[in-house]
Parts: C-alpha cells; sequence; structure tokens
C-alpha cells in the first residue's frame, strides 16, 4: 500500500490550545503548515493555508477576545487528499454571521480591513461559521489537494 | 518582522523583512506614525517588501491606515519589488486599485523627482 492510500484510511490529526496572545498568531500558521506539509501542496497553495489559519486565529485574538486573554483551540486533520482546519474560540460571538463575511465589515474599524473572511474564503475551498453570542465561535476550513497532472 | 526607514525628500522608504501580522503591525505603526508626525513634508510611501515572507490582513490594515493620510496630502503609495504571493494578496485587497508596483526604490524616487 502506497503512503496515500495508508493516509486515506489513517486519518492524522493534531490538537493545539494556546492563549489569544499576538505572538501565537504566527505559531499557528507555521504549525499548521508543518502539518499540512505531510500533503502535496505547491509553496503557493501552503502559504494561502497560512494566511487563512492567521485570519482565524487574529479574529480570536482581536474580535472574540477582544485584545484580553481566553483560549484558542486549533483542530487540524487530513485524510491524505483534503486538510480540514478547525479555530475555536469562547469569546463573544458573531451576532450577524453573515454581516461579518462581508468584504469590509469591521467590528473594530481602527485599521481593520475587514478582509479576513474574504481572505479565509479566497484561500480555502470551505469556509463555515459556527457562533453563538456570549459562548464563541468555531470556524471550520478545508482545503482540498488539487488533481495535478504527473 | 523588523524594518528599516529612510527619508528621501518628501518620500520615506520602508525596507520590510519578514512577517508582517497581528503582533509585528503595531510596532511598524507606531514607527510610522511617529515620524510621520517629526517630518510632516513627507507625503509618499515607498514600502520595499522584497523581503516580506508573510502578510495578512493585519499587516495590510495599518497600511492603508498610512495610506489614507499620504493620499489627504496628495501622496502615492508604492510597493516594490513584491514577489507574487504578495502581489496577489495586495490585489485580492484592492492595493492594485490605490498603489503602484515598481521594481526599484530607484526608480520610485525619479518618478518622484520628476513630478516636483
Amino acid at each position: 500500500m502506497d503512503k496515500g492510500a495508508a493516509l486515506m484510511e489513517n486519518r492524522n490529526w493534531i490538537k493545539l490550545e494556546f492563549p489569544s496572545d499576538s505572538r501565537n498568531v504566527g505559531f499557528a500558521r507555521t504549525a499548521v503548515a508543518l502539518f499540512a506539509s505531510q500533503l502535496d501542496w505547491t509553496l503557493d497553495e501552503l502559504e494561502d493555508i497560512k494566511v487563512a489559519v492567521s485570519e482565524a486565529v487574529s479574529n480570536c485574538v482581536i474580535h472574540a477576545y477582544r485584545l484580553e486573554e481566553g483560549l484558542v483551540k486549533l483542530e487540524v486533520s487530513h485524510d491524505g487528499s483534503s486538510l480540514e482546519i478547525l479555530v475555536e474560540d469562547s469569546g463573544v460571538g458573531i451576532p450577524d454571521i453573515e454581516l461579518a463575511r462581508e468584504t469590509g465589515y469591521t467590528s473594530v474599524p481602527e485599521e481593520r480591513m475587514g478582509l479576513g473572511f474574504t481572505f479565509m474564503h479566497e484561500y480555502m475551498d470551505e469556509v463555515q461559521v459556527y457562533s453563538e453570542v456570549d459562548k464563541g465561535t468555531r470556524v471550520r476550513m478545508v482545503k482540498k489537494v488539487p488533481e495535478r497532472e504527473d | 518582522m523588523h524594518f528599516s526607514i529612510e527619508r528621501q525628500g518628501q518620500a520615506l522608504v520602508a525596507s520590510l523583512v519578514g512577517e508582517f501580522d497581528l503582533h509585528s503591525a503595531p510596532k511598524f505603526k507606531q514607527s510610522m506614525a511617529e515620524v510621520f508626525a517629526e517630518y510632516p513634508q513627507l507625503k509618499h510611501l515607498i514600502l520595499d517588501v522584497q523581503k516580506v515572507s508573510f502578510i495578512d490582513s493585519s499587516g495590510l490594515g495599518v497600511i492603508l491606515g498610512r495610506y489614507r493620510e499620504i493620499e489627504e496630502k496628495g501622496g502615492r503609495l508604492f510597493f516594490v519589488r513584491a514577489n507574487p504571493q504578495i502581489k496577489r494578496i495586495l490585489q485580492l485587497s484592492g492595493f492594485e486599485k490605490i498603489s503602484e508596483f515598481a521594481n526599484s526604490t530607484e526608480e520610485v524616487l525619479a518618478w518622484i523627482r520628476g513630478q516636483l
């Protein structure tokens, strides 16, 4: 059985928890990229994944916990052909998810571009957001390894 | 991320190195604010991004904030030596419409001198 087939049968995963400290944004995207390297991405695709993770985790720091300390949970898994990333917080939640996903919308206007979800959608194949006010937010992102000609 | 800043007439040239995100952006924002406050004649911003290995919306937000201020003075924003990945995120975020891409700082400075 080749490595790809074995991974299809055996899902691999990592789980991380860390405080919503801005220093951990870089750590999170690098950790995800290292784990994601088990799949056959181009360097550009790995960069795409890093941007998406950076946006999701930055949202936890800025929006969910409003720069106060909270816990960010990150789960990443793959089955050999697609990568799934879950970023979860227990922060303030998003009252209107559709509004939050609009390009240019931000709840903290000072030098925020409101592009976090736009980048996540651009760089990942699927993005789902689950949120409850005062309970927290969970972002699920999936990126499939493109089929390539040998 | 670290950076160097140099004044060239009415232009500020900033060379950025490393990852530009939520953690590193505030330091750059503060330095920019201090220099522009000290030298109000500055109106153009030239960002050499050749050595930027990563940027996200937090880094772009700081650049946008500075752009809004120089735009009021009639200034322009230039990105120099952007690699394809950086260029792509700049295009996606709309910077392509409000800034210029150039191959060298000298090229931009020559253009600015030609405008005087």
